[in-house]
C-alpha cells in the first residue's frame, strides 16, 4: 500500500517535471537583413575606417513609438561597407556614427538629422553620404629603400567646407602591419610611424605632398601592408581617415 | 450553566483578538521609535553612511563598489601603476545606478520625516542632521553625474503603487542642472550644519564644502572641455555636456568653497619633520592631530575590513594566503618627481648622456637616494627597506666583460621601441626566467659566491609570476607595522582618506588657473595658485616654484595632483573630465625600470624600457560618458541612452 503511494508520487511528480518544459520559445529568430554602405563624398567611394571606427547605431520604432528604446550598434567594416543578417523586423532609425566625418545627426544645437528611417524586413539595402573630416590620398607608390625601410607619399585636404569641423590637423600616422587589417586599431608599433604637429602647424600642410618612412627595418621576405591615417582635433571620437591599404612586398636578405 | 462558560470565554478569546491585527510588525523599526532618539538617528545615519558610494580599498572597476577584489582598481587603467592582471584599457563601467537611488530615498525620506519630529530634539542638533542628509544626497549624485551626465533628479520620496508608473518615471535632467543641484543642496548643507561632526567619520559644514569645490570643479571641467553635446530628444534637455559659458561660474564656486575649507582650521599634515615619514604617516593618522584629513572611511578588525596590503605587499613578504605584488607604480608615474639622476638634457640617467653607455650605481637604491621624499613614501623602490627588509628586484645578471662599458640593449633608448624578449640573445646576460613555476638560475659570481638571476620580488615573469613587472611598488597605503601572520585575506583596515586638505588646495589652484585664463582678475588668482602648490611642495620635500611666474602652464598643476593624489583612485576620474584620457592613452605601452646586477664590478645598471609583455592601452573616447545599464532603461523609458 504505502509502496504504490510512493509510486504514486514519483510518477505524478516525473509526469509533472516532465511536460512543464514542453514550451519553446516559439517566437520568430532575427532573420531580417540590413546592408549597405557609408559613402565618402570626397571620394565617391565607401569611407575607409578601422575595425570599429564606425558605429551604425539603430533605434526601433515600430514598438512605444520609439520612446524608451534602447539603441542597437553594430560595427561598419573597414571597408566602410556594413551586413546585419541577424535582425527583427520593424521599422528603425538608422544612421552611422563615431567616424572621422561630420556627425549626420546631432541634437543640440544647429540640430541635424540626416538619419535614414526604413522599414527592415528581407534584404534591405541603405547608403549613407558622409564628408569625412580629411581626405587622404596616396601620392605615388611606396618604396622600398635599401635598408629595408618603406617610405610613402601623400597627401591630405579638408573633406568638409562646413567650417565647424574644419579642426586642426593633429598628426599623421604610417601604419604598418603584417594584415591588411591595418590601421589605428592594427598596427606593428616597431615600424609605424607617427607625425604630431602643435596647433595650427599641420594646417600648412594641408594640400601638400607629404613623405613618411617606417621606423624601423622591415623584416626579410614577406609582405606588409602600410597605410596613412590623419587625424584632427574633433575631439569627439579621434579617429583616423585613411587611405587605402596598400602591400609592399619586402625582399628577403 | 458552566456548559456556556468555556465556549463564551474562547469567543471573548477570538473577538477581543481579531481588533489588534492591525498593528504594525514590531520587529520593523518604526519612525516614531527610530527618530525618538539621537540613538535612533545615530543608527539611521549608520545605515546612510554604510552605503555612501566611497571609491575606497574596495572598489573595482568592473563591479563597483563593497568588493574583495581590489587587483582590478582604477589606478592600472590611467598609467599609476600596472599590474599582471590588467593587460589592458577598460571603460570601468559598473552600471551604478539603483543602489544610487536607495542612498538618495533614503536621505529624501530623512529630510521629509524628521521635521515631524524635530520637537525631540534641539534645533541645532536637527539642523546638523538635515544638512548630514543632504551632504549625503549630493555626494551620490555626484557619484552618478560624474559617470553618466545628467541623471533624473527625484522630488522627494516616491511611492509604488500610490503613485502612477507615469508619474514615477522622470526623464534625466541636463548635466548642468544636476551640478546645480549638488551646488544649492551643499550650500543648504554649509549653512545648516556645525563646525564639528557629531561622531568621526561623519560630515560636518567643511566636509560639505570640501565636496562642494570637487563638484564644482568637475562642473567647470566639464563645460570647458567637453566637446560631445548631446540632449535628449524629447525634454530638450541637455543630458551630456555643459554650455561653455558656465565654465566660469563653476570655477568660481569651486574656488570659494575651497576658501571655506580653509577657514575650518584644516592644513597639511606636518607632525614629523622627516619629510618621507610624514607623508607616509599621513595616511594612518586617525587621530584629531590629523587636520588634514578630511573625510575618511574607517575599518576596524571586527566590523568592517579589507585586503589591501593582501594585494599590494611584496612578494618577499606576503602572507600564507598567497596573492601580492598587484600594485605595480609604472615608471612614467615615478618620472613625474623630481631628484631623480638625470642627464644634462634632462633624460634618466639609466644610460649616461657623455658616454651613451650603462651608467653604474653602487646599490639599487643609490639611484633614488636623491628622491622626492613624497615619492619614496609613495612607491617603494627596489632597495627600499621595508618592514625591516630590503626589497629585492633584479631582472638579471649581467656576466661579460666591462672594459668597454656597457651599451645599450634593444629597446632602452628614446623613445624606447617596444621589443620583446629583449636580453635573451645576449650572451652576456642570465636573464630571470620569465615564468612563475621555474626558478631562475643560480649565477657564480667573481667572488665565489652565487646569486639568483631575479630577486625575491622581481622583476621576471609576464604574467603569473606573483612578482613586480615594473620594478616598484605601491608604499602609499602599505601597512610597514601589519606582522607577516596578519597579511592574508580581509585583515586590513587602516583607514581610506576620501577627502584631504591637500586635494581641496590643488582644486583651488585649478580653479585658479582656469579663472585666470579666463581672464578673471577680481583676486590675484596666478599668485593665490602658486601659493597652494608651493604649499603641497614644500611638505611633499619637492623642488618649490621659484615665483608665481613659473606657473607657466595648466600641466604644472595637473602634474601636481597627479603625483600628490596617487593611488587614491581619483586620477582617473581627472583626466576624463580634462578629457585628456584618449590623448595621454592612446596605443601606449607603459614604462618599466629593470635593474641589472654587473657582476664584474658588483653594481648595478637601470634599464628603462617599455613592458616587454608589449600590453597597449587605448581609451576610447566613447568611454568619457558610461552607458546606463539597459535594465533601468526598460524600466523607466524616459531614460534616453548615453553615446
Amino acid at each position: 500500500m504505502k509502496r504504490t503511494y510512493i509510486y504514486t508520487t514519483i510518477f505524478c511528480t516525473a509526469l509533472a517535471l516532465l511536460s512543464a518544459c514542453a514550451k519553446n520559445d516559439n517566437y520568430e529568430e532575427p532573420a531580417e537583413t540590413l546592408t549597405g554602405r557609408v559613402i565618402d563624398n570626397s571620394t565617391g567611394q565607401p569611407i575607409q575606417t578601422e575595425s570599429a571606427g564606425i558605429r551604425l547605431r539603430l533605434e526601433e520604432q515600430s514598438w512605444n513609438n520609439g520612446q524608451g528604446v534602447i539603441p542597437q550598434y553594430f560595427n561598419v567594416k573597414p571597408d566602410g561597407t556594413f551586413n546585419n543578417s541577424r535582425l527583427f523586423k520593424g521599422k528603425y532609425k538608422v544612421y552611422p556614427m563615431d567616424g572621422a566625418f561630420v556627425p549626420l545627426v546631432t541634437t543640440t544645437t544647429p540640430i541635424i538629422d540626416n538619419s535614414k528611417t526604413v522599414d527592415i524586413s528581407g534584404v534591405t539595402s541603405l547608403e549613407f553620404n558622409v564628408d569625412p573630416f580629411l581626405k587622404v590620398e596616396w601620392v605615388g607608390e611606396p618604396v622600398v629603400n635599401p635598408d629595408k625601410t618603406v617610405t610613402v607619399q601623400c597627401k591630405f585636404t579638408r573633406g568638409t567646407t562646413n567650417t565647424a569641423y574644419q579642426f586642426n590637423v593633429t598628426d599623421v600616422f604610417l601604419y604598418v602591419s603584417t594584415t591588411d587589417f591595418v590601421s589605428n586599431a592594427s598596427y606593428d608599433n616597431r615600424f609605424s610611424n607617427q607625425v604630431k604637429y602643435n596647433g595650427t602647424d599641420g594646417n600648412a600642410l594641408l594640400g601638400q605632398t607629404i613623405s613618411i618612412t617606417t621606423k624601423g627595418t622591415l623584416g626579410g621576405s614577406r609582405t606588409y601592408y602600410v597605410r596613412v591615417g590623419a587625424r584632427t582635433a574633433d575631439n569627439v571620437n579621434k579617429r583616423y581617415n585613411y587611405n587605402t591599404p596598400k602591400p609592399v612586398n619586402i625582399p628577403g636578405a | 450553566m458552566k456548559k456556556f462558560i468555556y465556549p463564551l470565554l474562547i469567543l471573548l478569546c477570538i473577538v477581543t483578538a481579531c481588533n489588534k491585527l492591525g498593528i504594525l510588525p514590531d520587529n520593523i523599526v518604526q519612525d516614531k521609535d527610530a527618530f525618538a532618539s539621537t540613538g535612533g538617528v545615530t543608527a539611521y545615519f549608520a545605515g546612510l553612511y554604510n552605503r555612501l558610494p566611497i571609491e575606497d580599498f574596495k572598489y573595482n572597476i568592473n563591479t563597483g563598489y563593497n568588493q574583495f577584489n581590489y587587483i582590478q582598481n582604477l589606478n592600472n587603467l590611467t598609467g599609476e601603476s600596472m599590474s599582471r592582471e590588467a593587460g589592458s584599457a577598460s571603460a570601468a563601467q559598473t552600471g551604478y545606478w539603483g543602489d544610487a537611488y536607495v542612498v538618495i530615498r533614503n536621505a529624501n525620506y530623512f529630510l521629509e520625516t524628521m521635521p515631524a519630529y524635530a520637537f525631540n530634539f534641539n534645533q541645532s542638533q536637527v539642523n546638523q542632521w538635515m544638512g548630514e542628509a543632504r551632504f549625503i544626497r549630493s555626494f551620490t549624485y555626484f557619484e552618478l553625474v560624474k559617470r553618466y551626465g545628467g541623471v533624473p533628479i527625484v522630488p522627494g520620496v516616491q511611492f509604488y503603487p500610490q503613485q502612477g508608473l507615469e508619474e514615477l518615471q522622470i526623464p534625466r535632467s541636463s548635466e548642468q542642472q544636476v551640478y546645480d543641484y549638488i551646488g544649492k543642496d551643499l550650500d543648504t548643507a554649509i549653512m545648516l550644519m556645525n563646525n564639528t561632526s557629531e561622531q568621526r567619520g561623519r560630515a560636518n559644514k567643511f566636509i560639505a564644502a570640501a565636496l562642494k569645490s570637487r563638484a564644482m570643479l568637475f562642473a567647470g571641467s566639464i563645460a570647458k572641455y567637453n566637446t560631445k553635446n548631446i540632449s535628449d530628444p524629447a525634454t530638450g534637455a541637455q543630458v551630456q555636456g555643459i554650455p561653455a559659458t558656465e565654465a566660469v561660474r563653476y570655477f568660481k564656486e569651486s574656488y570659494a568653497a575651497a576658501k571655506l575649507v580653509e577657514t575650518g582650521g584644516y592644513t597639511l599634515y606636518r607632525a614629523s619633520a622627516n619629510k618621507e615619514e610624514n607623508y607616509y604617516n599621513l595616511f594612518f593618522d586617525v587621530s584629531s592631530a590629523n587636520k588634514e584629513a578630511i573625510f575618511m572611511k574607517e575599518y576596524s578588525d571586527l566590523n568592517a575590513v579589507h585586503s589591501f596590503d593582501l594585494f599590494a605587499i611584496p612578494n618577499q613578504m606576503k602572507g600564507k594566503d598567497g596573492y601580492s605584488s598587484y600594485m605595480n607604480p609604472t615608471l612614467d608615474y615615478v618620472e613625474l618627481f623630481d631628484g631623480l639622476p638625470r642627464n644634462a638634457d634632462g633624460s634618466l640617467k639609466t644610460i649616461d648622456a657623455a658616454t651613451g653607455q650603462y651608467a653604474y650605481y653602487d646599490n639599487p637604491y643609490s639611484f633614488f637616494q636623491a628622491a622626492e621624499p613624497r615619492l619614496l613614501a609613495t612607491v617603494l623602490m627596489p632597495g627600499a627597506t621595508f618592514k625591516g627588509q630590503v626589497i629585492e628586484i633584479r631582472r638579471g645578471i649581467y656576466k661579460g666583460d666591462i672594459a668597454g662599458g656597457i651599451n645599450p640593449f634593444p629597446g632602452s633608448v628614446s623613445p624606447f621601441p617596444n621589443t620583446t624578449n629583449p636580453y635573451a640573445n645576449n650572451p652576456n646576460i642570465v636573464p630571470a626566467v620569465n615564468s612563475s613555476n621555474l626558478p631562475s638560475p643560480m649565477v657564480d659570481l667573481p667572488n665565489g659566491q652565487k646569486m639568483n638571476a631575479g630577486g625575491l620580488s622581481g622583476t621576471y615573469g609576464t604574467t603569473g609570476g606573483s612578482v613586480t613587472i615594473s620594478g616598484f611598488f605601491q608604499r602609499k597605503y602599505l601597512d610597514q607595522r601589519k606582522p607577516v601572520a596578519d597579511v592574508i585575506v580581509n585583515k586590513s583596515f587602516q583607514p581610506w582618506i576620501e577627502m584631504r586638505y591637500a586635494e581641496v588646495l590643488l582644486n583651488r589652484a585649478e580653479a585658479d588657473y582656469e579663472l585666470m585664463t579666463a581672464g578673471q582678475n577680481d583676486v590675484d588668482y596666478r599668485q593665490d595658485a602658486f601659493t597652494c602648490i608651493n604649499d603641497i611642495r614644500d611638505r611633499a620635500g619637492a623642488t618649490l616654484l621659484a615665483g608665481a611666474a613659473d606657473l607657466t602652464s595648466i600641466n604644472v598643476i595637473r602634474n601636481e595632483r597627479r603625483k600628490e593624489l596617487g593611488f587614491e583612485n581619483k586620477i582617473w576620474w581627472d583626466i576624463k573630465r580634462w578629457r585628456t584620457a584618449d590623448a595621454e592613452i592612446q596605443n601606449r605601452v607603459w614604462l618599466v625600470l629593470n635593474p641589472i646586477y654587473v657582476a664584474a664590478n658588483g653594481k648595478y645598471i637601470f634599464d628603462k624600457r617599455r613592458y616587454e609583455g608589449n600590453q597597449q592601452f587605448t581609451f576610447q573616447p566613447m568611454w568619457y560618458y558610461e552607458q546606463i545599464p539597459n535594465g533601468e532603461i526598460t524600466k523607466n523609458p524616459k531614460l534616453v541612452q548615453n553615446q
